[in-house]
C-alpha cells in the first residue's frame, strides 16, 4: 500500500488530541508525525516531505491556514487538511480558498480522518508521479523534446524528418532514446506520457 | 358596534375641545388662535382609518352648531365642515402613507409629521377662509390675517396635541408616559414649568412674549431627561398654562398670535430634542444588548472550542481500544482506558465551568481576597500558556483589602487579558515574560496590571482598542476587549491600555469598602 510511504503531519496544540490522534494513525497502517504549533512544524519542514497536513485552524501563534500560506509560499503543495472545533462557515470558506483538501469539525470519526487523508494521498501520489515524469521530461535534449511534440500530433518519422529537416533514421534513433529516459515501452505509451506531462502540466 | 362605540367617545370629546378653545375668534367663527380638536380629527383617522371620515364631518357640525350657534348660517356650517373634514382626513391620509410609524419613533418621522401638519393645516385653512369669504362673511378681516390665524391655532393644536395623542393611543408610550409621570424628578419640572409660566404672565408683568424663551430651560431639562415622554408632558403643561392666562386675562390684553407662534417654537424644539435623546439611547441600548449577545456567543465558541477537544481525544482512543480488540491485542488497552477517563472528567470540567459562567450571567458581586485573585491568575495563566516557554510571575502589594466582584466574570477578563498577552508575544522569542501585578489604586480600589514584554498596542491601534468587532488578530471577532471593559465598567471599575512600549492593561476594581 502506497500509504505507508507517505507521513500524516499532525500538528494540533491539544496533547491529548496529538496523542489519540497518532496512536489511531499508527493502528491504522498510516506513519505520522506531530507537531505543537506551526512555528514548531516550519522549523522542521523539509522539501521533500511527502504526505499531508492535518492541521488545527486555531493554534497559538499562526493559525492553520496561515501555515498553510507559509508552506505555499516556500513551494511546498503538501496537502493540507484543516481540522477545528467550531466548524463556521466563514472558517470554511477560508480554508476552502486556500486549498485545503478537505474541513474536519472536532470531534470527527474515524472514517471522516480516514477518508480525508486517502483523498489528500490520492492527490499527493499523482502529484508525485506528475513531478517524476516532468522530472523525467526535463532530461530530454532540446531536440529531442521538438521529436517529442511532434510525435504526440501522431506524425510519423517520415514527417517528422520533413519538418525538422533531419533524416528518417535520426528521428528513429531519437525515439529510441527517448522511450528509454521516458521508461516507455511503445510509441503509444510515448503519445500518452507527451499529452499527460507535455505543454501545461510541466509544474 | 365598535364604530358606533369610537363615535361615542369621540365626539363629545372633540365638542368639549372646541368650546374650551374658543376663545379670541375671529368674527364669530372657529379662526381661533389655539385650536386642538383637529388634532383629534386627524389622530382618530390616522388610526383608525378614513371611514370615519363621516363621522367627523357630522362631529364638525354639530360642533359648530352647538358651541357658535352655527353662526354663518346652516349652508355655511355644512361647508365648512366639509372643508375642514375633507383636510384632515387628507392629513391623516398623508402620515399614514408617508410615517414609517405612526407611534413617532424617529427623527425622520417626527420631521415628516411637522411638515405634514404644518403644511396640510395651511391648506384647510385657505380652504376654510375661501368659503367664508366666498359668502362675503369676513368683510372685517383682511384675508391674509385670517388665514394666519387660523393656520397658527390649527398647526399648534396639532403639533402639541396630536403627538400626545398618539403616545396615548400607544401602549408602549402610554406606560413610558405614565412611569415619567410618577418620577419625583417629572414632578420638579413640571411645578417649574408652572411656575415659570406664572412668573412669564403674573410675576414680571408686561409682555409675556418677550420672557417667553425663559419656558426653554425647563423644557431642555425634562426632553433630555424624559425623551419625546417628557417633551410631550412640558409641552403639554405649558400649552395649558398659556390657555389658562389667556383664559383669565383676556384675549385682548395679550399678544395671542405671537404666543401661539412661541408656543409652536417651543413644542418643536421639544419633540426633536427628546426625539435624538431617545434615538441615542435606543442605539446605546441596542449596542449593550448585542454586546452581551457578543459576550454570550464569544463564550459559547470558547466552551465549544474547549469541549471539542477532549471529545475529539476520547473518540480517537476509541477507535484505537477497537482496532487493538480487532488484532487480539489487549496489552494496551488499560493504558488507553486510563487516557480516555481523563478525557471525560477533561470534558466534564469544561462544562462545570460553563454552567457556572451562565448561573453567573448577572454580575453577583462577593468578596474576593487578592490572595485567591492571584492564584486564579496562576492557574488561568499556566493554562494559557500550555507548553510554550513563557514565564510567568505574580506580584502583590502587602495588606490589600478584599476585592468585591463576581470572581467568575473577574476570571473571565483575567483570561481574555493573559490571552492576548500570550498571543503578542513572539513564539520565537527566549525571554518572554507576562506579569500580573495587584497594587493599591485608591482607597476604595485596587489596580491589576497584566503586562508582557511584546512589542505593545501599536499607536494606531490604541484608539480604537476598545471598540467592538475590531480586531488585531485574524481569529476571533474583536470582542475580547470590549467585553472586558463592559465587565469592568459592571464593577464600577476600568480597563485601561496606558501607552506603553510593551503590552500593558490596567484593571481597575473595586474593594469591599468602596460598597
Amino acid at each position: 500500500m502506497r500509504a505507508r510511504e507517505l507521513t500524516v503531519f499532525v500538528v494540533d496544540d491539544d496533547a491529548s488530541v496529538r496523542d489519540s490522534l497518532a496512536l489511531m494513525l499508527s493502528l491504522s497502517g498510516y506513519k505520522s508525525a506531530l507537531f505543537a504549533d506551526a512555528e514548531a512544524f516550519l522549523a522542521a519542514w523539509q522539501r521533500e516531505w511527502a504526505g499531508c497536513v492535518l492541521a488545527d485552524l486555531r493554534l497559538p501563534g499562526k493559525s492553520g491556514i496561515e501555515l498553510q500560506a507559509e508552506l505555499r509560499a516556500k513551494g511546498s503543495r503538501l496537502p493540507f487538511i484543516i481540522i477545528t472545533a467550531h466548524g463556521d462557515v466563514a472558517t470554511a470558506r477560508a480554508a476552502f480558498q486556500a486549498e485545503a483538501v478537505d474541513f474536519l469539525e472536532k470531534p470527527f470519526d474515524h472514517a471522516q480522518v480516514r477518508a480525508a487523508i486517502e483523498n489528500a494521498f490520492s492527490r499527493e501520489n499523482l502529484r508525485l508521479r506528475r513531478s517524476a515524469e516532468a522530472a523525467r521530461l526535463e532530461s530530454l535534449t532540446a531536440r529531442e523534446r521538438e521529436v517529442l511534440e511532434h510525435a504526440a500530433q501522431g506524425l510519423h518519422a517520415k514527417e517528422i524528418a520533413a519538418r525538422l529537416g533531419i533524416s528518417p533514421r535520426t528521428v528513429e534513433v531519437h525515439k529510441t532514446r527517448i522511450m528509454e529516459k521516458l521508461g516507455v515501452r511503445n510509441v503509444a505509451e510515448l503519445v500518452r506520457f507527451a499529452l499527460a506531462a507535455g505543454p501545461g502540466s510541466g509544474r | 358596534m365598535r364604530y358606533l362605540r369610537d363615535i361615542l367617545i369621540f365626539a363629545p370629546c372633540y365638542i368639549a375641545l372646541d368650546w374650551a378653545s374658543y376663545i379670541d375668534p375671529v368674527g364669530p367663527f372657529n379662526i381661533t388662535p389655539w385650536n386642538p380638536q383637529p388634532a383629534l380629527a386627524i389622530v382618530w383617522m390616522a388610526l383608525g382609518g378614513l371611514h370615519y371620515l363621516p363621522a367627523v364631518l357630522a362631529t364638525i357640525v354639530a360642533a359648530d352648531v352647538l358651541v357658535r350657534g352655527a353662526p354663518g348660517g346652516y349652508l355655511i356650517t355644512a361647508l365648512t365642515a366639509v372643508a375642514l373634514a375633507g383636510g384632515y382626513a387628507w392629513i391623516a391620509w398623508l402620515l399614514r402613507a408617508l410615517l414609517a410609524d405612526l407611534r413617532l419613533r424617529s427623527s425622520r418621522d417626527l420631521t415628516v409629521f411637522a411638515v405634514v401638519v404644518a403644511g396640510g393645516t395651511a391648506i384647510v385653512g385657505a380652504a376654510f377662509v375661501g368659503v367664508l369669504r366666498g359668502a362675503n362673511l369676513l368683510a372685517a378681516i383682511p384675508v391674509p390675517e385670517a388665514l394666519l390665524r387660523f393656520w397658527v391655532g390649527d398647526a399648534v393644536g396639532c403639533l402639541v396635541t396630536a403627538p400626545l395623542l398618539f403616545a396615548v393611543a400607544d401602549p408602549e408610550r402610554r406606560a413610558a408616559l405614565l412611569a415619567l409621570a410618577r418620577r419625583p424628578e417629572t414632578v420638579a419640572q413640571a411645578a417649574v414649568l408652572v411656575a415659570t409660566t406664572w412668573v412669564i404672565f403674573e410675576g414680571l408683568g408686561g409682555d409675556p412674549s418677550r420672557h417667553f424663551y425663559f419656558l426653554f430651560v425647563p423644557l431642555i431639562w425634562a426632553a433630555a431627561r424624559g425623551g419625546m415622554s417628557g417633551a410631550i408632558l412640558a409641552t403639554a403643561v405649558v400649552q395649558v398654562g398659556v390657555v389658562i392666562a389667556i383664559h383669565r386675562e383676556g384675549a385682548a390684553a395679550l399678544p395671542v398670535l405671537e404666543l401661539q407662534a412661541l408656543v409652536a417654537a417651543f413644542t418643536l424644539t421639544g419633540l426633536f430634542l427628546g426625539m435624538v435623546v431617545e434615538e441615542r439611547s435606543r442605539a446605546a441600548e441596542s449596542l449593550r444588548q448585542s454586546l452581551r449577545l457578543a459576550a454570550a456567543g464569544e463564550m459559547a465558541g470558547a466552551i465549544a472550542h474547549e469541549v471539542m477537544q477532549p471529545l475529539t481525544a476520547l473518540g480517537s482512543y476509541g477507535r484505537s481500544a477497537l482496532l487493538y480488540l480487532e488484532r487480539g491485542e489487549a496489552a494496551p488497552l488499560p493504558g488507553i482506558v486510563g487516557k480516555m477517563l481523563a478525557e471525560q472528567e477533561r470534558a466534564a470540567e469544561v462544562v462545570r465551568r460553563l454552567r457556572d459562567f451562565f448561573r453567573a450571567g448577572t454580575t453577583r458581586l462577593e468578596p474576593l481576597t487578592v490572595e485567591a485573585l492571584m492564584a486564579a491568575a496562576r492557574r488561568i495563566g499556566e493554562q494559557v500558556i500550555g507548553e510554550r516557554r513563557i514565564a510567568l510571575a505574580l506580584r502583590s502589594e502587602p495588606g490589600l483589602p478584599d476585592l468585591y466582584v463576581d470572581r467568575l466574570q473577574v476570571e473571565l477578563v483575567l483570561r481574555n487579558l493573559i490571552a492576548n498577552a500570550a498571543e503578542a508575544l513572539d513564539p520565537r522569542a527566549a525571554d518572554s515574560r507576562i506579569e500580573v501585578a495587584a497594587a493599591r489604586n485608591d482607597a476604595t480600589s485596587v489596580r491589576l496590571v497584566v503586562a508582557d514584554n511584546g512589542p505593545g498596542v501599536p499607536q494606531t491601534a490604541r484608539a480604537r482598542l476598545f471598540e467592538p468587532f475590531v480586531s488585531g488578530k485574524s481569529t476571533g471577532m474583536g470582542l475580547g476587549l470590549a467585553v472586558s471593559r463592559a465587565i469592568a465598567e459592571a464593577h464600577g471599575g476600568a480597563l485601561e491600555a496606558p501607552p506603553a512600549g510593551h503590552g500593558e492593561f490596567h484593571l481597575v476594581l473595586p474593594c469591599v469598602h468602596a460598597s
